[in-house]
């Protein structure tokens, strides 16, 4: 297991809870973390990180084995005068002393990340400059900087356009595929994540359901969830999450 | 302009205003980056009240506005969680109760009010060698600390969510880096008062952030502005009898609006 919460409860903005979170993420898993708007998505993959400390329970994590965070693009604030490459190079820093300053090895290192995730060109560039789906695989390369075994994605895709999202999440499928990257995201677009994850908890009034896609993407879970009619249709092998009552 | 510093007393301020310059161009960096503009404010202020703390009671003003400002740094690198308040509100509630405590304190001192304005706007002309000297060894030790933990600072006032996944305790470096600040903004606003320290912290580092896209530039820039502006706004100050401080946040500020002009011009 690379990770397992025990029993957790989790308080999140103001007095909302998750509890009785019992579920592990096994090695070379691709599960999404889905849910309305303000159900502690965020949440939960902080504590999964030990970035905020449950109120009970515990969360477990494999040890030696190193979690790469990618954060949502815009809590990177575009006033540093940082280029592509000194982001990635952040990734570096947990391996280093704490005295030491990146070294040569440390730039190579991040520039192939960089270049890993098709960004290589644009090491030299300013962070601020790039698009977002640029900036998002910038944030890409900064985890794999750190040598980790583990991804964890807090809503990559937002706020990109069809083809934006389908290249990060391409990109995401590579590196579980060809890497054997366990990745973990939270996302709100469940027709994006079901095409891609093996596994997805889904949050259900403070409460988490966990398993395949197709036994959580179901329409009665996903009415429960959401609180509206949802239909899912398959078209070509793709699942598609249709929400709202028939229209003309 | 090399007349103008052959007295002893303009050698002192220039070099007090160049050492005072360089570390707080240096933190301003910084504090415009983590956009916590307004907390330099909020220091210089708190400081003086611990010098109108200290003149009212006659203590030793250097020790209590230190000790006051390491208290306001350490209330202030508390991140709040209540969404109900901002870390700018704090620092602007903190600003304002210190100012009216410093002008209190002042006016209640036996000194009174004629040594208010010696404590809000500073006289780098009378500083004295041993200030210099401790300002230069803090200086120092500012310089060491940042060139030691560079990274660990940047990566938690970027990012610190982040930093604290690969492990780094985002608030004790944040504390640390704010006692820095606070350290050198107490001792620093003793030789050249509120307004030249505040100027100092913000003008340089906004001009250095107008016109480059590297950090490690944008460090030589503003520091090379405060230099500058050190030795010309000195030597107006000499020559054309002006009140030093002011002069050179006014150089300061010519250099600023220069260089946004050049800018705008060039995009």
């Amino acid at each position: 297991m690379i990770i397992r919460l025990e029993n957790v409860e989790l308080a999140y903005g103001r007095g909302w809870t998750l509890s009785g979170i019992d579920f592990s993420v096994p090695e070379g898993d691709f599960l999404a973390i889905v849910g309305p708007n303000g159900s502690g998505k965020s949440t939960l993959l902080k504590a999964m990180l030990g970035i905020i400390k449950p109120r009970h329970g515990e969360v477990k994590r494999a040890p030696g084995i190193r979690f790469g965070y990618v954060p949502q693009s815009q809590h990177i604030d575009e006033i540093y005068p940082l280029t592509a490459l000194d982001i990635t190079l952040m990734g570096r820093y947990s391996l280093m002393g704490p005295l030491s300053r990146p070294s040569r090895k440390d730039r190579e290192t991040a520039l192939g990340c960089l270049s890993d995730v098709g960004m290589g060109h644009l090491a030299d560039q300013p962070y601020r400059n790039l698009s977002g789906g640029q900036k998002q695989r910038t944030l890409i390369a900064r985890a794999l900087a750190c040598e980790s075994r583990v991804m964890i994605l807090d809503e990559p895709t937002n706020d990109m356009d069809i083809a934006g999202e389908a290249a990060i999440m391409d990109l995401l499928h590579h590196l579980h595929k060809e890497h054997g990257m366990t990745v973990v995201m939270v996302s709100h677009l469940l027709n994006v994540v079901s095409g891609y994850a093996k596994n997805i908890a889904l949050i259900i009034d403070g409460k988490i359901t966990v398993g395949t896609v197709d036994d959580i993407l179901s329409p009665v879970n996903l009415a429960t969830a959401y609180g509206t009619e949802v239909r899912v249709a398959d078209m070509e092998g793709h699942r598609i999450v249709i929400a709202g009552g028939t229209r003309c | 302009m090399l007349n103008t510093f052959q007295d002893p007393f303009m050698r002192s301020a220039l070099m007090a205003s160049l050492i005072v310059g360089a570390v707080c161009a240096y933190l301003g960096v910084h504090v415009v980056l983590r956009r916590v503009v307004f907390v330099g404010a909020m220091l210089s202020q708190v400081s003086a009240a611990g010098i109108g703390l200290a003149l009212l009671f006659g203590l030793n003003p250097s020790l209590i506005s230190l000790a006051l400002t390491i208290v306001g740094v350490i209330i202030f690198s508390f991140r709040s969680t209540d969404r109900r308040t901002t870390r700018e509100s704090l620092i602007g509630v903190g600003y304002v109760m210190a100012s009216a405590l410093a002008v209190l304190f002042v006016a209640k001192s036996a000194q009174g009010e004629a040594h208010l304005l010696d404590v809000l706007s500073g006289n780098i002309l009378t500083v004295m060698p041993q200030e210099i000297m401790y300002m230069a060894i803090v200086a120092g030790v500012v310089a060491c600390l940042h060139f030691a933990f560079g990274k660990q600072f940047l990566f938690t006032g970027l990012d610190a969510d982040t930093a604290r996944a690969a492990g780094y305790r985002s608030g004790a470096w944040d504390l640390l880096f704010f006692l820095t600040l606070g350290v050198t903004i107490a001792l620093a606003i003793r030789l050249a008062g509120a307004l030249l320290v505040f100027g100092f912290l913000v003008v340089p580092a906004v001009t250095a952030l107008l016109i480059t896209d590297r950090l490690g530039r944008a460090y030589g820039i503003a520091i090379a502005a405060a230099g500058v502006a050190t030795f010309a706004g000195l030597n107006l100050s000499f020559t054309k009898d002006l009140p030093s401080g002011p002069t050179i946040v006014a150089v300061l500020s010519v250099i600023l609006v220069i260089t946004a002009g050049v800018r705008k011009l060039c995009h």
